[in-house]
């Protein structure tokens, strides 16, 4: 039988030194942002039920989750997800709390991904969820906190982008599409398959819905997009149009001018939650966006509290990876002391250190026996003296 | 957004790449470098600022779904069987086949209500391609010749790549069915996709026009 003793699972790794020391920097600079804006902190099992990830307003397929069972049969999932959870929650622990409610977290996230995809199974993420309030000042909250977030990111070029879920949906309806039909207009929309996306609607020549959702995935890019789009959807359409442009000119104005950027082609896939204004956002160098959030009013409905919510998650792994391939590694630093001590200066080597770490130092042992290899660990760990502990002395013995 | 940044495209190697380098030239490109590339796989177009890539066509996919590369070139056969996130702008024209269920010459492979056995390179389509008619079938993966499963008998029809159909005849089969059109598609990133627009619509504007 072959032994899996020294492998870890595909998708997953141990991150080392500055690996986690980039990943906690990401992690404690988002909290930073959440709490500066009054958000609280929650915690979900990574262990759920299958059923709270198979709803109406969102599910996920079978092939993505990792399941296991309980003690009674019942279908396990590790957290694909951290939104439905807190969705949950809201129906449960949280329905009678005082709205709007401005939650964030930052655990681990789990997803079964194609066999050798090179892409992470397990990977933390952290986010913010606005539940309730009115939704141009929600969706403006949490669009500006996701730009600062973007901001602190600190990458040599970004591209923070929005768009809108409810085009699709409006637009397609009119078209009188089978199921199939219509999940295949949506897949060839969203992944801007433009030949099939064209042959497809072919069909229906003269339509406007028709020629608009081609043309509207064709659409993104900078301010000229709204007055191209005005140009090619019909009325009923401009209301979503109106909202998003007013949305984008409020990012400018805030600064963002050289990073905001709007895509019309955006659909929620059948199994998003999105259903309103949506966005992402890209690092160079990474080639998934980092940040996707949205509005997503009809899933707290699902476990029985209907509101309106919003919010964004931030990818921290990849984030984290793109600032060590930045700074070229940040080496886990060397402590202030570094001591040996012989037999029987044990004990007085650490009542020496505890003396140092009162005053805020960082103190390492050199647990070695003998005192040349001591000196060498030192100087591997970039010490330029190692301080002597024996039963009477302590001395401090420059390295060369 | 500058126009001319930095832009990295992976070519399925063999028949696309010559395609494709065809098309570059009638572009204007300088294809020297593409033209005499020895056993060198990274490429360089002068004075594009566009580099070469030249990869198996499942890798052509996987190096533009990590952003390895901004785009790609790779036939709808590979996109079908390989799946993956990224967008398929333009359907390039060239290298056009299709897929096709055959059979020995005169066999009822619809007859009957015995589960059929299926052999194929490209189990996904087929899975799809018999889920979307409702029928079980055993799919067996071949990774050479397919043709011989069905004269060792190791199979009812075989799903394959067909051009002109020669190596079926050859071998007393025969197409019952077509399955789906294939040819040579430009994918790109979808974050290059954003990052780049303007060179990424160039080169594309640019590519389809001379074709």
């Amino acid at each position: 039988m072959k032994k899996y003793d020294l492998l870890t699972p595909e998708g997953t790794r141990d991150l080392i030194f500055d690996e986690c020391a980039a990943l906690r920097t990401v992690s404690e600079k988002l909290r930073g942002i959440y709490e500066s804006h009054g958000y609280s902190e929650v915690i979900t099992p990574g262990l759920e039920f299958f059923d709270v990830f198979n709803n109406k307003s969102r599910h996920y397929s079978q092939e993505v989750l990792y399941k296991l069972t309980d003690g009674k049969g019942r279908i396990m999932v590790l957290r694909p997800d951290s939104t439905m959870p807190i969705a949950r929650l809201m129906g449960t622990r949280l329905r009678t709390a005082v709205l709007p409610l401005k939650l964030f977290y930052d655990q681990t996230i789990y997803r079964a991904n194609p066999k050798e995809s090179g892409r992470d199974d397990e990977f933390f993420q952290s986010g913010v969820e606005l539940i309730g309030g009115d939704v141009m000042r929600s969706d403006m909250e949490v669009l500006s906190i996701a730009a600062e977030v973007m901001q602190s990111f600190d990458a040599a070029e970004q591209r923070f982008e929005i768009g809108d879920s409810g085009f699709f949906p409006l637009l397609s309806s009119k078209l009188g599409l089978k199921e199939q039909e219509l999940d295949d207009l949506r897949e060839y929309f969203i992944s801007k398959n433009y030949p099939a996306l064209d042959e497809l609607l072919s069909r229906f020549a003269g339509s406007a819905e028709a020629s608009a959702l081609a043309k509207l995935s064709r659409l993104f890019g900078g301010k000229e997009v709204f007055a191209e789009a005005e140009t090619v959807l019909p009325p009923e359409a401009l209301p979503i149009l109106q909202r998003l442009e007013k949305v984008f000119d409020s990012l400018c104005e805030l600064g963002m001018s050289s990073e905001v950027t709007v895509d019309l082609g955006f659909a929620g896939k059948t199994e998003d939650y999105y259903t309103g204004i949506v966005f992402k956002g890209y690092i160079e160098g990474y080639g998934m966006p980092v940040l996707t959030g949205g509005r997503y009013d009809r899933l707290i409905a699902d476990f029985g509290v209907d509101t309106p919510a919003t919010g964004f998650a931030v990818n921290e792994n990849a984030v984290a990876e793109a600032l060590l391939k930045r700074s070229g590694g940040m080496l886990t630093p060397s402590p202030d002391v570094m001591i040996w001590a012989d037999e029987d200066g044990i004990v007085k080597a650490i009542q020496h250190c505890k003396e140092l770490t009162g005053q805020g130092k960082t103190v390492e042992y050199a647990g070695l026996a003998d005192i040349g290899a001591a000196k060498e660990y030192a100087l591997s760990r970039g010490m330029k003296a190692l301080t002597i502990v024996t039963k009477n002395d302590i001395t401090e013995e420059p390295l060369k | 957004m500058n126009g001319n940044k930095a832009i990295r495209i992976a070519l399925t190697k063999g028949r696309l790449e010559k395609d494709t380098v065809g098309l570059f030239e009638k572009m204007g490109f300088d294809v020297t470098e593409l033209k005499e590339k020895g056993r060198r796989l990274i490429l360089n177009i002068p004075g594009e600022n566009m580099e070469v890539v030249l990869a198996k066509a499942a890798d052509v996919i996987t190096y533009v779904e990590l952003g390895a590369c901004d785009i790609g070139v790779v036939g709808k056969d590979t996109i079908l069987e390989h799946g993956g996130k990224y967008f398929e702008v333009a359907d390039l024209g060239f290298g056009r086949c299709r897929f096709a269920l055959a059979t020995k010459k005169g066999l009822d492979f619809y007859g009957g209500v015995g589960v059929k056995t299926v052999a194929t390179k490209y189990p996904n389509v087929t899975r799809h391609f018999f889920e979307s008619k409702r029928m079980d079938v055993d799919i067996v993966k071949i990774e050479g010749s397919v043709e011989l499963a069905p004269l060792l008998k190791i199979a009812d029809g075989i799903v394959d790549i067909v051009e002109t159909g020669t190596t079926l005849k050859e071998n007393g089969l025969a197409v019952i069915e077509d399955v789906v059109p294939i040819s040579a598609r430009l994918i790109v990133n979808t974050v290059s996709m954003k990052l780049k627009k303007e060179r990424i619509e160039q080169l594309t504007d640019l590519m389809l026009s001379q074709l």
